[in-house]
């Protein structure tokens, strides 16, 4: 398991010969790929629903202090509270004095990148409280000490006859002889053991997919339930969430929602779409007694202005990852982050910083098909190429790259020369070659290793054209 | 400086440029009978959608389909529900919160053609948990409630005065797909779910 995202080129070769990961990783297209393509088909318009979701985010994110701020006080209007986190440590503090406050011994967890990415879990356990992730994926992947390698299916890498293991261990005082062949039977045990967290909880922690700034509510998409349960049946709900992720209103909530669904599992509207705003009404029959908010930014604010704000449009639909060749060969494990895929490439060079996360970057085909079906059209690949700029001009890029690129710079500057290298390589290339292809150069082992380059025909490029245009 | 206001400092001194407020977004309409289609796309998603034509025919159709699912004929209806009232003959009535076995009946106030799903909006009488607690929710919805999208329930709730604290929408029983990627219905909310469609 890879924590580290420099490790990320060895991770990533581990991986490729992983017998297990290659049935998984077959499932993005035939799964999540097909079902993607269905649902945009299905709907008719689906660009001018991506434009418009995009417009929505775009609006969103250059008036993130008018909505947060409005937001606040529609959330303090409903008897909830708004707290704010500069960083990962912060939102910690913050949430554990949250709970601490309500005496909590045990909260239930809906499922929450954010959580993920502040590393919440170790951080409560540390401090006597016992968190118990509730969505299947997630639980499964706490029972086995393993991060998400998929944001929306955490648990995406593993077979059910893993999870089956896992839970014979973890539920050791069930009948050792049940059978747990069948899917549902997991899913079954998994709900049984998991109701009676949940009466048992002090608390419950959801993310947000969507902030309304209007109506001071949170809106969360499930299939399973668990973020529902997670939030009304304890007596305390905490919303954590980043600052990006609010909107105006509910009108524009309810477009985003006829996007995320179909980008991310091909559904039309998940099973379950709660919004929820403060808590319980004078009125209401059930619900939580305390509501608290808690908005990270964690490096959010810092990609305003720069060349990866479109970044912060992102709804976290996973398309990007489904369609991605790189990730699609190595899986989310390799990354070592909590985001992985184009918008881990894109996100963490600039919350973790580049000297961290630049591999990320560098891990692109720049087929662009991330970019086509982002539902609100963040430009991945165009932000992908600014953190190798990034990672460049700050020296921090390989020396083999540096040099290459300086010696291509210096005769590219020069045209006579560059055509006379251009001349010489193009014959060499072609001496070199066998049966149709060079296979291997001196000093580019490296590229070679996994690659073949076509042998040249002969003439270079110049050449042919200055030869058609004499004739 | 506080975390807010550090945070609110650092949006505003690194923007640039601010986006215009986007004209609505208007969804394309929902083609035919607007019940039809409501009831044709949540069938889809494993409900079992039964039309009526009065509620006097709502007693007998819970009671088939808790004997359908091998269920005791026993009915959880909240408190102050709407339907409270409701005589439901040989199945019995009990009034605390449904455990993980049981049926519940509730009321939906509202459903979206759009994409097949029932809208609930918590209150008095119609508490959000019972909608994730039971084995089996059997929804009472009357025609004349069903509209085309989301934005029309909103424009409706906006008028009462805006939303609950839980607004939930529902579009078939729990289910996931958290293993191996392949759908299994029954996770942590209702194992099934049935909705009587009433005409008047």
């Amino acid at each position: 398991m890879n924590l580290d995202p420099k490790a990320f080129p060895q991770a990533a070769r581990t991986a490729l010969k992983d017998p297990t990961l290659k049935p998984v990783l077959g499932r993005l297209k035939t799964h999540f790929g097909a079902g993607r393509a269905l649902a945009a088909q299905r709907y008719g318009d689906f660009e001018s629903l991506r434009e418009a979701g995009k417009a929505i985010r775009e609006y969103a994110v250059t008036h993130l202090d008018e909505l947060l701020t409005q937001f606040e006080t529609s959330v303090v209007a409903r008897g909830g509270t708004v707290h704010w986190a500069r960083d990962a440590s912060e939102a910690r503090r913050v949430i554990l004095s949250i709970l601490q406050d309500v005496g909590a011994k045990t909260v239930t967890k809906g499922k929450s990148m954010v959580t993920e990415e502040i590393r919440l879990n170790p951080f409560l356990e540390a401090n006597g409280i016992v968190p118990v992730e509730t969505d299947l994926g997630e639980y499964i992947i706490q029972l086995r000490d393993e991060p998400p390698s998929h944001i929306i299916a955490p648990a995406f890498h593993l077979s059910k006859e893993q999870v089956a293991e896992t839970f014979r261990v973890s539920h050791a005082d069930l009948d050792p002889g049940r059978a747990l062949v069948e899917r549902n039977a997991l899913v079954q045990e998994a709900r049984a053991v998991l109701r009676s967290a949940f009466e048992r909880a002090d608390a419950g922690i959801t993310g947000a997919n969507f902030l309304s700034a209007r109506d001071g509510a949170a809106m969360i998409v499930t299939n399973e339930g668990n973020g529902d349960l997670t939030r009304l049946l304890p007596g305390t709900h905490i919303v954590v969430t980043g600052i990006e992720k609010v909107v105006a209103d509910m009108d524009d909530v309810a477009v985003l929602l006829r996007l995320l669904p179909r980008s991310a599992t091909g559904q039309p509207i998940s099973t379950y779409v709660s919004v929820m705003g403060g808590p319980r009404g004078r009125d209401e029959d059930d619900g939580p007694e305390n509501f608290h908010v808690v908005l990270v930014d964690n490096g959010r604010s810092a990609l305003i202005g720069t060349e990866a704000q479109d970044v912060l449009r992102c709804i976290r639909c996973a398309a990007c990852m489904n369609h991605c060749p790189i990730y699609g060969a190595v899986g989310g494990h390799a990354y070592g982050a909590t985001y992985m895929g184009p918008i881990g490439a894109a996100l963490n060079p600039g919350m973790m910083g580049v000297a961290e996360a630049a591999h990320h970057a560098n891990a692109s085909t720049f087929c662009g098909r991330c970019a086509e079906v982002c539902p609100v059209m963040i430009p991945l690949p165009k932000i992908m190429r600014h953190w190798r700029a990034v990672e460049y001009a700050g020296g921090l890029a390989p020396k083999a790259i540096t040099r290459g690129l300086s010696l291509w710079a210096f005769a590219a500057k020069r045209p006579a020369l560059y055509r006379l290298g251009a001349r010489v390589a193009s014959r060499l290339l072609r001496l070199m070659s066998r049966r149709g292809a060079v296979r291997s150069v001196p000093v580019s082992n490296g590229w070679f290793a996994v690659r073949d380059f076509p042998a040249p025909q002969g003439r270079t490029f110049q050449e042919q054209w200055r030869g058609r245009h004499r004739k | 400086m506080s975390a807010r206001d550090e945070i609110l400092a650092s949006i505003r001194a690194r923007r640039l440029a601010q986006a215009p407020k986007p004209p609505l977004y208007r969804a394309p309409p929902t083609e035919g009978d607007l019940v039809e289609a409501f009831a044709t796309k949540l069938a889809a998603q494993y409900a079992d959608i039964r039309r009526l034509d009065s509620m006097a025919q709502v007693p007998a159709a819970i009671a088939d389909i808790l004997r359908g699912r091998n269920m005791a004929p026993v009915a959880h209806i909240a408190p102050d529900s709407d339907l409270a009232s409701l005589d439901l003959g040989t199945v019995e009535i009990k009034r605390e919160p449904p455990g993980q076995g049981d049926a519940a009946v509730t009321r939906a106030p509202f459903a979206i053609a759009e994409t097949g799903t029932l809208v609930y909006a918590a209150g008095k009488g119609a508490p959000a948990s019972w909608h994730f607690r039971p084995e089996l929710e059997i929804a009472v919805l009357r025609e004349s409630d069903v509209v085309a999208a989301l934005e029309d329930v909103l424009r409706t709730l906006e008028a009462r005065g805006g939303l609950p604290s839980t607004l939930n929408l529902v579009s078939g029983p729990s289910r996931t797909g958290d293993i191996e990627q392949t759908m299994e219905l029954g996770a942590h909310g209702p194992k099934a779910l049935a909705v009587l469609v009433v005409r008047a």
